[in-house]
This record gives C-alpha cells, sequence and structure tokens, in this order.
C-alpha cells in the first residue's frame, strides 16, 4: 500500500469520528477502522474467506506438508523431514535457476522501471491530446495475456521464418540474424527484452499517475530557483514519485520471481537451461519427473524469496524515504 | 478428396456390418458404459477414432464409449493421478517406459493383459518383440514379465530424403551406406545446399539423429546389449560407439551442415522448411508422413548402416498402449475393456488407420487402402524390420529422467561447449543412478 492510500484511510477515520456522538468519541478514538467493523461484519467475509482458505491456504499449508516427504504422486508420501530442502541447497540446478532469475530481475524491474520513469516525464510535458494517444499506445503491451506475448514473440524471433531477422538480413545485417532463443548468450536477453516491452508501459502510467499529484508550487519553486529540465527531475520529480517506485518495484519484482508463463512458451526454460527459473523447475520436477515433494520444496523456497526480496525492497524504499524528507 | 472420403465411409459401414455380425454370433448385448481416455488429438486422428468407436459401439449394443482425448503431455500428467484417485479411464493409452507404464504397473493401476493376449491372437498380429516393450516384471524390470498394453499404431525413426534436391546437387540414389551418406552431406554442403533439416527448439529431432546413427551401427544379431541397456537390465551409455555417434553429430553441427538457426527452430519447423525443399535429408518418425506425404519427392529409408552390418536397427517402437486400468474392477468390464482393445489392433481398424495416411502395427486386411508412396515405403520398412528383428529401441525409455538428460545436454553438445564423451558420461550418470536407485 503507498502512503498516499494510508494517509487517505487515516483521513477517512478521522471524518467518521468528528461526525459521531460525543460520548462515543473516546472508545472510537482509540480504535483502527479494522476494530470498527464489527463482529456482525464477520457474516459477510465468511465466503471469501471460505473460499480464500480452500484455493490459497490450504493448498500452500498442503505444499508445505508435501515438502517435507519423498511423493510421486501415485503412491503414500513417505515422511523425510527437511531432506528436500537439504538436497536443495546442493543443487546445482537450483543455483542455475536462481542465478537466471536474478538476471530476469533487471528485464522485469530496472529497465522497466527507468524506460517507464523517462517516459512519464517526457509525456507529462506534450500536449493532452498527444499524451492519451502515447500514454494508450505505450500501455497496451500490458493489457496482453504474457502466454500470448511469448508465442507471438517466439515466432517473430523465429531464425527462418520471423521478420526480426528477415528484417535484420534485408538491410544487410545478416551477420547478426542470430537463432534468438536457441543461442545461450542471447536467449535470456531475448526473453528478457519482452519482459521490459511488457512492463514499461505499466510503469509509465503509474509514474503519470504520480506526477499529477506532486504539488505545481515545487516546480515553480524549483524554476524560480534557476532549475534546468533535468535538474527539476533529478532534485523534484523523482524523490516525489518514491511512493511510485516502490509499487512498481514491488509488482514487478514479484512478477520476475514468479515468472513461468513467458519463459515457458518461449524456451520451456532451454536451451540447456539457460533460461531455467524455478517455477520452470518446479513443474519439471513436479509434473515430468513425478517429484512432487522436492517440487513442492522449490515452490515454498520461492515464496519465501519473495517475501524476503519485497521485504528488504520494502524496508530500503522506507529508509530512502525517511532520509529524503 | 472426395475418394478418400468415400473410401472412409466404405471402411466405416464396412467396420460396423462386421462387428455387429461378431455380435450376433456371440450374442453379447448389455447396458454399459466404456470410459476411454487416448492422445488422438491430431484432427486426422481424431476423425478415425471416432469412425471407429462408433463402429465399435453399433457392434455392442447397449454399450456407450465415453471417450476423453488429451495431448500426450497431458494424458502423461493426469492419467497417473486421475486413476490412483479411482477415476478416469477403464481403458487408456499409456506411455511405455518406466515414467508412465512402469509407474502405473508399480503400483497396480494396469491390469495384465496375457490370457486375452491369447484369447485374441494378439500375439500373432504383432511380433513379441513389439509386445515385449509393454512387459514388466514383479520386480520392476522392463521388458520381461506380463504384458500391459497393445498398440494399434506402429512408429518408425528412419532417413527422409528430397531425391529432386540431391538430384539438382548431382547425387543420383539415396546413399545405400553410412560412409555414403557422409560422403554425401559433405558433396551438398560443397555444392551450398543444406544437407540436414533439423530444429532443437523444441521436439527431440536432434535426439532421434543421434539415436539412429547409433542404432544403425548395430546388427540385429548382436541386439542384445541395446535390449539390456533400455529394459534396464544394465549397460553403458558411454560406450564408444554412442561416443562415435555423438562425435558425428557434433561434427555435423559445427561444420554448418544443419540448418541455419537450426537452435532457434522447432522440429516441427524444420519438418516444414524440409517439407518445402530447403533440405537433402531429415532423420525423423513416420509421424511426420502426414505433412512430408504432401512432398512427392520425399522417400523414407532406413538409416544406412555402416559397411559389416546387414540388418542395421532402426529406432522405433509403438505407438502409446491400450492398456486396461484398474478402474475395470469386474470381469466383465474387463471382458468388454479387451474386446475394446481387439478392435484397435484389428485388421480393419488397421485398414481404417492407413486409408487415412497413419502407420498402423497391424497387417493390413485390404493392402489397396494404402494410397500415399510413403506410407507404402514405411509399410515394407515396418515388414522388414519384422523379419529382421531390427525395430530398435527409444533411447529416452530407459529411466524416468533420460529424456530430460537428453533434452539438458543436447544443446550444449550441438553448441561445442561439450565434448561427445561429456555428454555420453552425462547420460551413462543418468542411467547409472537409476540402476542403483532400485528403479
Amino acid at each position: 500500500m503507498s502512503a498516499a492510500t494510508e494517509q487517505s484511510i487515516d483521513s477517512a477515520g478521522g471524518t467518521a469520528i468528528v461526525a459521531g456522538a460525543p460520548a462515543r468519541m473516546k472508545a472510537q478514538e482509540a480504535t483502527s477502522i479494522l476494530d470498527r467493523m464489527g463482529k456482525g461484519n464477520v457474516l459477510y467475509v465468511l465466503p471469501g474467506l471460505l473460499i480464500y482458505c480452500l484455493f490459497v491456504f490450504f493448498p500452500i499449508l498442503a505444499a508445505v506438508g508435501i515438502s517435507l516427504t519423498k511423493w510421486d504422486g501415485i503412491t503414500a508420501p513417505i515422511f523425510r523431514g527437511l531432506q528436500n530442502y537439504l538436497d536443495l541447497f546442493e543443487d546445482d540446478r537450483f543455483y542455475t535457476a536462481l542465478g537466471n532469475n536474478a538476471q530476469f530481475i533487471i528485464f522485469y524491474c530496472v529497465f522497466p522501471l527507468i524506460i517507464g520513469v523517462i517516459l512519464a516525464a517526457i509525456i507529462s510535458v506534450v500536449g493532452q491530446r498527444e499524451r492519451l494517444v502515447l500514454r494508450t499506445v505505450f500501455f497496451l503491451p500490458y493489457i496482453m495475456p504474457t502466454a500470448v506475448l511469448g508465442i507471438i514473440f517466439q515466432w517473430l524471433y523465429n531464425p527462418a521464418f520471423g521478420p526480426f531477422n528477415q528484417f535484420l538480413k534485408a538491410v544487410g545485417l545478416g551477420a547478426i540474424a542470430l537463432p534468438w532463443l536457441g543461442d545461450f548468450r542471447f536467449v535470456l536477453p531475448a526473453v528478457g527484452a519482452v519482459a521490459v516491452w511488457y512492463f514499461f508501459g505499466f510503469c509509465m502510467v503509474v509514474f503519470l499517475s504520480g506526477m499529477q499529484r506532486i504539488d505545481p508550487s515545487l516546480f515553480d519553486a524549483a524554476r524560480a530557483d534557476g532549475a534546468k529540465g533535468w535538474q527539476t527531475f533529478w532534485h523534484v520529480t523523482l524523490p516525489q514519485l518514491m511512493p511510485e517506485i516502490r509499487v512498481v518495484l514491488l509488482l514487478t519484482v514479484i512478477a520476475s520471481i514468479k515468472s513461468f508463463d513467458l519463459i515457458f512458451t518461449m524456451t520451456r526454460g532451454g536451451p540447456g537451461n539457460a533460461t531455467l527459473v524455478p517455477n520452470i523447475y518446479m513443474y519439471q520436477l513436479g509434473f515430468q519427473l513425478n517429484r512432487f515433494g522436492y517440487a513442492a520444496a522449490v515452490a515454498i523456497v520461492g515464496a519465501l524469496l519473495v517475501f524476503a526480496v519485497n521485504f528488504t525492497i520494502h524496508q530500503g524504499m522506507r529508509r530512502l524515504d525517511r532520509s529524503s524528507n | 478428396m472426395l475418394d478418400v472420403l468415400i473410401h472412409h465411409l466404405r471402411l466405416g459401414a464396412a467396420g460396423m456390418a462386421t462387428a455387429a455380425l461378431a455380435v450376433g454370433l456371440s450374442g453379447a448385448a448389455q447396458a454399459q458404459t466404456l470410459v476411454t481416455w487416448d492422445d488422438y488429438t491430431d484432427v486426422g486422428q481424431n476423425a478415425v477414432i471416432e469412425q471407429l468407436n462408433k463402429n465399435f459401439m453399433a457392434a455392442h449394443p447397449g454399450v456407450t464409449i465415453t471417450r476423453t482425448a488429451r495431448t500426450f503431455d497431458d494424458l502423461s500428467m493426469t492419467l497417473k493421478l486421475t486413476v490412483a484417485a479411482g477415476n478416469g479411464p477403464q481403458v487408456t493409452k499409456v506411455n511405455q517406459g518406466a515414467a508412465d507404464q512402469g509407474a502405473m504397473v508399480k503400483q497396480k493401476l494396469l491390469i495384465p493383459i496375457d490370457d486375452y493376449i491369447k484369447q485374441y491372437g494378439w500375439d500373432k498380429r504383432q511380433s513379441d518383440s513389439v509386445l515385449a516393450r509393454t512387459r514388466w516384471s514383479d520386480t520392476g524390470q522392463f521388458g520381461e514379465g506380463p504384458t500391459y498394453g497393445v498398440s494399434g499404431l506402429g512408429e518408425m525413426v528412419g532417413l527422409y530424403y528430397n531425391q529432386k534436391v540431391l538430384s539438382d546437387a548431382g547425387i543420383a540414389a539415396p546413399p545405400a551406406s553410412f560412409e555414403e551418406l557422409v560422403k554425401d552431406v559433405d558433396a551438398l554442403k560443397a555444392k551450398g545446399v543444406t544437407p540436414w533439416a533439423i530444429g532443437t527448439a523444441k521436439g527431440h529431432l536432434a535426439l532421434h539423429m543421434l539415436a539412429s546413427i547409433d542404432q544403425a551401427h548395430i546388427d540385429s544379431s548382436n541386439r542384445k546389449a541395446l535390449d539390456d541397456l533400455i529394459y534396464g537390465r544394465g549397460g553403458k551409455f558411454n560406450d564408444d560407439a554412442q561416443v562415435a555417434a555423438a562425435t558425428q553429430v557434433a561434427t555435423w553441427a559445427k561444420n554448418g551442415d544443419f540448418l541455419d538457426g537450426y537452435s532457434g527452430i522447432s522440429g516441427d519447423d524444420a519438418v516444414q522448411l524440409f517439407v518445402a525443399g530447403q533440405a537433402a535429408f531429415m532423420i525423423s518418425g513416420t509421424w511426420y508422413f502426414g505433412d512430408t506425404q504432401t512432398n512427392p519427392d520425399i522417400h523414407f529409408i532406413p538409416v544406412p548402416p555402416p559397411a559389416g552390418v546387414t540388418k542395421p536397427l532402426s529406432v522405433g517402437g509403438i505407438d502409446l498402449a491400450w492398456s486396461i486400468t484398474s478402474n475395470s474392477k469386474d470381469k466383465a468390464t474387463q471382458d468388454l475393456a479387451a474386446q475394446y482393445i481387439d478392435y484397435m489392433v484389428s485388421s480393419e481398424a488397421a485398414d481404417a488407420w492407413a486409408a487415412a495416411g497413419f502407420f498402423p502395427s497391424t497387417e493390413l486386411k485390404d493392402p489397396s487402402v494404402v494410397k500415399s508412396s510413403l506410407l507404402k515405403e514405411g509399410l515394407t520398412m515396418w515388414k522388414t524390420l519384422g523379419d529382421n528383428n531390427a525395430l530398435g529401441h527409444y533411447p529416452d525409455w530407459a529411466s524416468p529422467t533420460m529424456l530430460k538428460t537428453y533434452d539438458d545436454n543436447m544443446p550444449h553438445l550441438l553448441a561445442g561447449d561439450m565434448t561427445p564423451q561429456a555428454f555420453a558420461d552425462a547420460l551413462d550418470a543418468d542411467y547409472q543412478a537409476y540402476l542403483k536407485g532400485g528403479k
């Protein structure tokens, strides 16, 4: 949740207190909005809670349980304690998957964030009509399912039929018309480039909305102080966008660590595990090799990783926020 | 097209009449549902199996077939779990090998069919070497013990060649020996013609090329070592012959004898390029007959053997086998399931498959149904392999993880950053770990 949203909740709470009867004011002041929901409201939450438990919470618990067993999916699971986790930490392929995922984070998070900020800064100063067109055009990739994007780009990259290489050959650059998804050196950036293309529009729209929130007097003050365009961007716009940057980072990091569909449709983790990530590895272990216990251990470690990385980013950004204020 | 359709209808009608007669003789008529799963998701295959099911139901009044078709991957992924939960098919197709059929036999999810083999004489329709591929002993030994399935379609991997491309390059006839094949590849390359259609981004063309070269060097009289290896009795994946085959394939890759950008092209795309005349040779299986028969210049032969090998093995086997699952709980259901399988491996069914351009494992009742010259070449090769006991094996059947091990290491072998010896060692490590792990 961004700082802006937190403020609005606090503000709503404050209004309710002022409007209430004076006798209730003291008690209400000491409670949060959640406390005020009352036990009667639990009834309304129950259906959602049951669905959540059935399809999210219990499967997570089951995955934790399965990760402590050796299970082929057919026979009764054999309890083996933490052995799957110990094996995992000695598994070279798991480290390969983690290493690849770390590289994918650059394509899922860093590049889209940088491109998004730059484009938002440019688009925010163009006319209203142009802004609408550009914002729509750049956001369009984000509305497509990534599995569909994967299939489309797999065709675009095809060395025999694909337009990328056809174009390179047509303009005399046949020497660099490579088998992008079959080359160990370029396959990860080639898949990553699609992730950049998918996410930068989303980042840009978030930053544009953040820019509208910035108090115009700050820009006036900067201008009065003689700040040039990039100085205003660096010293005013960027620090003010910190809440949005935090949201974008959290969402794109989660997307990168749980990445599956784009990579699966484009390379299935290949060639030779060059694009293997923990989720693809989990799929292979579970559904191809029938090692459901070990696959569950990969899933649990992946989930813990999402929490750990996001917690670190959250804390880091909060510290950065405090120091900039 | 019209004559093919008329032929299909005629076959369908003939099938119904024959089956109805059979029922009339047996007098069996009871209300029952038979739940079947198969992997005939291809449009052409789907049409044939639907017709065969209709024929069977017409011949068995009161019997309703509830059919589910799943892709190969989906079938493999869901079958074991579903049957283990007591749901799903009573008759199903199962992939042979340790990962699927072996695992299901181990958990008693499949029923032995040896009594039905004797009763219906399936062993007279198919060779023992073919039936052995669905045998599993009580100790988990592949290729021995009770039989758990029988297949209606055959599969072979062989050498496709485009005669027009060869002739244009000055090569009058396809290679008669492996040495000639190597020379032809060099000659084609020298003339600027791409020798091999292959794509490794998806599919297993490289695995089939490697295994075919290796097994073409084995005479059927010396096949025991390969049988032992695949059936899990022991052996090595890194002997000299297999390292030599890997060296040959890696050399072709290094020399640029494959399609430009082959590592980024899928197997299916490579086949389309081959059909379009973009290369002279391709090693793959009979399952591509549907695509390749559209070009009359394309022919199919065994991968030629080196000098001294007279009856070379060809990689191949059978399509996924029809098996009876533990969901067929009573004798009546098991008998009905066996009747269904009997019809699926009958000569009538074989005619229907052949008429549609597919490759039946059972002898045809009416050979005139075969219109495709490529299918005729394939059927001739199938007969020769049967006579010579020379049907080889898919090496990835050797352990549940072998296909993954091939997939992980093959790109490195072809890219030249893994030596053929290291590649063969990686395969052998997988195999020995499987043997050591008690299967």
